[in-house]
């Protein structure tokens, strides 16, 4: 039972990852990443509940309140005062970026077999599936020109490497998740008011414009 | 003697689910009118609609040649036949010597066909634009269904829907990543073959934006009524593939009556459960502009190559 959640959670983070590849809309890719966001936050408490760590009840409740709910809500905020609601042109189109991250994902699941855990059974697909969205994540970071879509990937990355330290390794002391969970939060409010800014200066949120800036 | 009990089966199953179809179809319309704030129609529109039709005397173009009094026939007839290769109840298809997914594919895709040629028969440009725009979708969203179904033939080792089913039904609830990614993928075709909001809409008569209205837009009287009819029997028939694929708990694995009974109360369930699913995604997402489709039957070709992908990886 608890291996068919944490797969079909790590599977569901899989598909919104690269549902939000396939995605233009920003308020879509906002909501996929909430909805992943729970995945993970489900994934924790189920290996809470199955493995009497209850620390991870802790991370559970975060990963649930910051990264489900409230992160989502601030950025849902921050486009809405913007008004700018579309990804109007990525630098790769659809299918192409389709294309590319399909084969990060067999990248990723491929390469998850080199570790020791990674070879078989739950942790097989918990690595792979991580691997694979960190690829995707640091893959849309590169191709997206909205300021928000970046802070998405960003965002996306953490979520990958949150799954591998809660899913596969004994878990990082309380200190350090905290630490994390504060940096994340600050992270996404700092960047919420740089998009600001970059959006008051040059009446747009792409920001290749900022290369307008080199003398 | 094996063979006829066969065709009474097939018989039976594609009765009951040719009378269920329409109801499924005003289930979906009600239950959307609801979340509108809309009481909807009442629950048994479907019928009255298919028997008003049925009573009409069929009104046909001079310019139609015997394509288009055929195209509605063939477009029915395949659906009825595909219902015929699925299991619904019981854990196998009453057809199922006949052939797999393969065959049910290419009796939707003939289906497919006929439509569209009938729709270019009359010369209307409704019909054309129409076929021309189903078939743009169709020849990405078919590839996206074969590699979704092959995920799961991979699983159970054999292209046969029963023998997949028993399969399923005997190894209980176990799951790998392939399954959501395969059914996320078929969710998605299955939205875009029955004509569902975010790829088409089926109510309405919009010029921009219609696809398979278009292309029906001719038919009146008792040929509307079949191509009605078969294509709420395709929307249920997809359903009940999802259903078949990825959860059959509690379908009959013997002729016993109350086993059937348990069989028709889950399968029955899911089905409803699944058009839940369909309303609520129909009721939150706006409709797609045209060339914006096929990016996103891109996606569910994407998911489901990654289904079939990741069982090897």
């Amino acid at each position: 039972m608890t291996v068919n959640v944490l797969i079909l959670c790590a599977a569901g983070m899989l598909v919104s990852a690269l549902l939000m590849v396939g995605q233009k809309a920003l308020f879509t890719a906002i909501r996929l990443y909430g909805a992943q966001s729970l995945l993970l936050a489900v994934v924790a408490a189920t290996i809470a509940i199955s493995e009497g760590r209850h620390e991870l009840y802790v991370t559970a409740g975060l990963t649930m309140a910051l990264k489900g709910i409230l992160i989502p809500w601030f950025l849902m905020r921050t486009v809405d005062r913007i008004g700018i609601h579309r990804e109007i042109e990525p630098f790769l189109n659809v299918p192409a970026s389709l294309l590319i991250c399909l084969g990060l994902t067999v990248i990723g699941y491929r390469v998850s077999t080199g570790f020791q855990e990674g070879s078989r059974g739950v942790s097989h697909h918990l690595i792979g599936v991580a691997l694979s969205i960190l690829l995707i994540g640091l893959f849309l970071m590169v191709t997206r020109r909205k300021a928000i879509t970046q802070i998405l990937a960003l965002l996306t990355v953490e979520n990958a490497v949150f799954l591998v330290a809660v899913g596969v390794t004994t878990g990082m002391p309380l200190i350090v998740e905290l630490g994390i969970s504060f940096d994340v939060i600050v992270a996404v409010l700092i960047l919420g008011i740089l998009v600001h800014r970059i959006v008051d200066r040059f009446e747009s949120m792409d920001v290749s414009r900022l290369s307008n800036l080199k003398g | 003697m094996d063979t006829l009990l066969a065709f009474a089966a097939a018989l039976l199953q594609a009765g009951v689910m040719l009378a269920v179809a329409p109801l499924l179809k005003t289930a979906i319309k009600k239950m959307k009118a609801r979340l509108q704030n809309r009481k909807g129609p009442p629950i048994l529109q479907g019928y009255y609609d298919l028997l008003k039709l049925l009573r009409k005397e069929p009104l046909r173009s001079e310019t139609a040649s015997w394509i288009y009094v055929a195209g509605p026939r063939v477009y029915f007839a395949a659906a009825v036949a595909a219902t015929t290769l699925v299991p619904v109840l019981y854990a196998a298809a009453p057809l199922e010597a006949a052939g797999g997914i393969l065959l049910l594919v290419g009796t939707l895709a003939l289906g497919r066909f006929a439509l569209a040629t009938a729709a270019l028969d009359t010369g209307s440009p409704f019909g054309g634009m129409g076929a021309s725009r189903d078939m743009t979708i169709a020849a990405l969203a078919e590839p996206a269904l074969m590699l979704g179904l092959f995920a799961s033939a991979l699983a159970a080792g054999s292209l046969s829907l029963g023998v997949m089913v028993r399969g399923l039904l005997h190894q209980g609830l176990s799951f790998h990543p392939s399954d959501l990614l395969a059914f996320a993928g078929l969710f998605i075709i299955v939205i875009t073959e029955t004509g569902r909001i975010p790829v088409d809409n089926p109510a309405t008569h919009l010029e921009l934006t219609m696809i398979h209205e278009a292309m029906v837009l001719e038919y009146a009287g008792p040929d509307l009524a079949l191509v009605e009819w078969a294509s709420a029997l395709k929307e249920l028939l997809y359903l009940t593939l999802l259903v078949d694929l990825f959860l059959p708990a509690g379908m009959a694995t013997s002729i016993a009556p109350v086993a059937l009974l348990v069989g028709l109360l889950a399968w029955a369930g899911k089905i409803f459960v699944l058009a839940i699913f369909v309303t609520v995604a129909e009721s939150t997402n706006a409709k797609l502009r045209l060339f914006r489709v096929p990016e996103l039957v891109s996606v569910s070709l994407g998911l489901a190559f990654l289904a079939l992908a990741i069982r090897f990886l």
